[in-house]
């Protein structure tokens, strides 16, 4: 029995030795230390991955709602849009936490041993962008706030906490920052483009300062102008007018030195068809000359739904279809080839309907980029068109009345009264409700639309157009009226649309909406213009605040000459009955509270 | 006992030029005033809704408080100045601002389907420019610029006796409403809120 005893402690002795040599004592394989990090290179990129997985912001293509926000489409999944006016927080965004995280990782890459010199700048040079980009995408929404340099904060019990707390600072001393940062790191990046423009180039971090210098440049112009202008006492929101010009010279000196660098272009490389051009310059990855800094998807892992939930009802893969959908005010946005006026036309000068043998012939002339940024009624998708027909109608004591169905419902003889995609007045799921689809950022790779696999198409943040674009604009607000003809007109000309002999503000401000919609880009333009409680103004039908959709139905009317031809309604959204109303204070988003009772040198933006 | 009993003492409040209230935007939270209360460590204003009358009310702890208006909120001439409220049971008090426009003599008719209205601008702040006249009617006594079923906007008006009319031939929302309200309300360039005349009941 005694021996029993001694066996079993020893036994017990034994396992508990063993397990301390390979159990207890193993180092963990979650947490890694400063030190693990930054001792191996791979490593270190994918610190750098991290960071960039968490810079997207704003309109973007991971959440599709956000288009229906401003003028650019409208909800179709049923439900009701009652956007009325926009948030006080609006696509606001302060992340101290990834500029800690950030500033962390600078620190520790400056002192690792582990890199080749250039390569150790490079990664350098990558964090510094996108603490730049972190900042721009604070101050276009709040104006100055705290810039904290490479400072790492840290916290111990009962410390002095009043020495963290740091004050705004200005709206123009922050885009200042912005650009000095991208001054400095631009040498530091690769000048070669990136595998699908995923990572921060040269070019990306003159683009970003090129962009943040426009966008002060029109602070300090327009703000100035409005009746009552929007700022601060302390300048965190706001700029003086005397520094309109240099920003404008900076935007233009870096733009053009971004067109210079014969690394990108405009892309053309179907001259003959220029709708599908438009279309592979944004959304086709393989050969792009266009995209300069994008945030790329791929599959599997990284995947995107925008395709999915918009795909047509006749093409979709899956259960998901017609979620979101492209309005007729940015359709009519684009120009004629040959006129600047682009309303789709409807009816003729005494009121009566406009026969057109298809439904596609409504879009003949119209600029390119309208085919390669939606799909209207009867254009092609994946090689087979998209029908789009609200009903029929038929004539009635000589009016045209409308026979409507539900969608995918055909007569005895098989004749569809109306398509499966829509579009419709109901508040059904999954069926259209404005005429229109994306076709902007839709995925044309097969499967992509299913839930199994999703898409991987990117989304550009930076491409060549906008360097274009921005030289335009900055030259004409430098009275180089010359320069800003050619600048605009090389946009132009790609989309196949008439040059111009002058340009005006309001030539910039069409210029831009119709080559970067969905682009993110066309919310800030109207903030820093001072124009969006114009556009956005409220007032119920108003053409550009309401959205409005065009139905096309067929005539069904035997015997009439005009039977099997084409007309088109328009018509309020119904799903959205209030037009969009930007008041003054949504030029900035409000301070949060929170923030200020944690740091009292915060200062409230107005309005507030 | 952790708990306290519930505020009890009422704030009455009006926003007032010349001792008359003013008409306002009441939906939307569009106006807003601001109470502070001293002695605290956060400062986080306490928040009233002004209503479309240009009153408001909130039920609070006896104390002292500070009253201001919101930054650039209001048809008024923004002014923060705070005003000291002694909050003792029930207590009135009374906002003094400077609008840049008033609305007076206002009269609203509906003959058929032509809403008519008469009414004299008054311009207080001598600099103020009108940016728009909109004449109003709604379905329920809240009549605004979001708030309504029939709206037309006058732009070009200067102040002074002024008529307006719409045609509400064929608006569907107004022959089905059991009930009919009416309004003016005139907009100042640079303003966020328009002021506005009193609601009228037209049906």
């Amino acid at each position: 029995m005694k021996k029993h005893y001694i066996l079993t402690a020893v036994a017990a002795l034994a396992l508990s030795f063993g397990s301390c040599s390979d159990f207890l004592e193993r180092d963990p394989d979650q947490i890694l230390t400063e030190d693990q990090v930054f001792s191996d290179a791979n490593m270190i990129k994918s610190v750098l991955a991290n960071y960039y997985g968490r810079v997207t912001w704003g309109q973007h293509i991971n959440d599709s709602y956000a288009y229906i926000l401003l003028d650019e489409a409208c909800r179709s999944d049923g439900g009701p849009d009652n956007t009325q006016s926009f948030g006080d927080a609006q696509w606001r965004v302060y992340d101290y936490g990834l500029i800690r995280n950030i500033n962390q990782f600078l620190a520790g890459v400056r002192a690792a041993k582990v890199l080749d010199k250039d390569v150790q700048l490079s990664v350098e040079g990558e964090a510094r962008f996108l603490r730049a980009w972190t900042y721009f995408n604070m101050c276009r929404g709040m104006g100055g706030m705290p810039i904290v340099g490479d400072e790492v904060f840290d916290y111990k019990a009962g410390m002095d906490v009043t020495a963290l707390q740091y004050p705004r600072s200005t709206e123009a001393e922050l885009y200042d920052y912005i650009i000095k940062e991208c001054t400095e790191i631009a040498p530091l990046l690769s000048e070669n483009p990136s595998v699908n423009g995923a990572r921060a180039t040269k070019w990306a971090a003159l683009m970003l300062k090129a962009r943040a210098a426009v966008y002060a440049g029109s602070i300090a112009n327009y703000n100035n102008k409005m009746v009552s202008p929007i700022k601060t006492a302390g300048g965190e929101v706001g700029i003086s007018a005397d520094k309109a010009k240099a920003y404008y010279e900076m935007a233009l000196a870096s733009a053009k030195e971004v067109i210079a660098s014969g690394k990108y272009q405009l892309q053309n490389t179907k001259p003959n068809d220029k709708g599908k051009n438009f279309y592979e310059a944004v959304c086709v990855k393989e050969n792009n000359k266009e995209v300069i800094w994008a945030r790329d998807y791929k599959y599997p892992g990284q995947t995107v739904e925008f395709t999915k939930l918009n795909i047509p009802a006749t093409h979709a893969e899956d259960i998901d279809r017609c979620m979101y959908s492209p309005i007729l005010n940015l359709v009519e946005a684009f120009e004629y080839v040959d006129n600047r006026e682009g309303s789709i036309k409807t009816k003729d000068a005494q009121g009566n309907y406009i026969f057109y043998d298809k439904p596609e012939d409504a879009f003949a002339n119209k600029d390119a980029r309208l085919y390669g940024s939606i799909i209207y009624p009867g254009a092609p998708f994946r090689g087979m068109a998209v029908p789009l027909q609200a009903g029929r109608k038929s004539l009635e004591n000589s009016v045209w009345v409308s026979e409507v169905a539900k969608g995918g419902t055909t007569d005895a003889q098989g004749n569809v009264i109306t398509s499966i995609n829509g579009p419709t007045t109901t508040n059904d799921q999954f069926i259209n409700k404005s005429g229109f689809f994306f076709r902007k950022f839709m995925d044309e790779t097969p499967m992509s639309s299913t839930r199994g696999r999703n898409s991987d198409m990117w989304f550009p943040r930076f491409r060549f157009a906008e360097a274009v674009m921005i030289a335009a604009e900055a030259s004409f607000e430098l009275e180089k009226q010359a320069d800003a003809v050619t600048y605009i007109n090389l946009v132009r000309e790609r989309a196949g649309i008439q040059p111009l002999t002058v340009v005006t503000f309001g030539d910039i401000v069409q210029e831009n909406r119709v080559e970067f919609a969905f682009e993110d880009h066309r919310y800030w333009d109207l903030k820093r213009w001072r124009i969006a409680d114009k556009v956005w103004n409220g007032i119920p039908n108003d053409p550009n605040a309401q959205q409005f959709a065009l139905f096309p139905y067929v005539i069904n009317e035997p015997g009439n000459p005009n039977n099997g031809k084409w007309v088109f309604d328009k018509q309020p959204v119904h799903m959205a009955p209030y037009p969009r109303y930007f008041q003054p204070k949504h030029y900035y988003n409000f301070i949060d509270q929170g923030w200020i009772n944690n740091n009292p040198k915060l200062v409230k933006n107005p309005y507030q | 006992m952790d708990n306290y009993d519930e505020p009890k003492s009422k704030l009455y409040g009006k926003v007032t030029y010349n001792g008359e209230t003013l008409g306002l935007r009441g939906t939307g939270e569009a106006i807003q005033m601001q109470l502070y209360q001293d002695g605290f460590e956060l400062h986080d204003p306490i928040t009233v809704y002004v209503g479309q009358e240009g009153t408001f009310e909130a039920l609070l702890f006896d104390g002292e408080y500070k009253l201001v208006t919101k930054d650039k909120n209001g048809p008024w001439v923004n002014s923060r100045d705070t005003m000291v409220v002694n909050l003792k049971g029930s207590t009135e008090c009374e906002v003094k601002v400077t609008p840049y426009f008033t609305i007076s003599g206002d009269a609203i008719t509906l003959n058929g389907n032509t809403l008519s209205a008469t009414c004299a601008i008054n311009k207080v702040v001598s600099t103020a420019n009108i940016d728009r006249v909109m004449l109003l009617l709604s379905k329920t006594s809240f009549v605004d610029e979001v708030n309504n079923i029939a709206r037309k906007d006058f732009t070009g008006l200067a102040a002074g006796n002024t008529s307006l009319s719409m045609d509400l031939a064929g608006n569907t929302n107004v022959t089905e409403a059991k009930a009919l309200y009416a309004r003016i309300g005139v907009k100042t360039s640079g303003a966020d809120q328009a002021v506005y005349s009193k609601v009228i009941k037209l049906k």
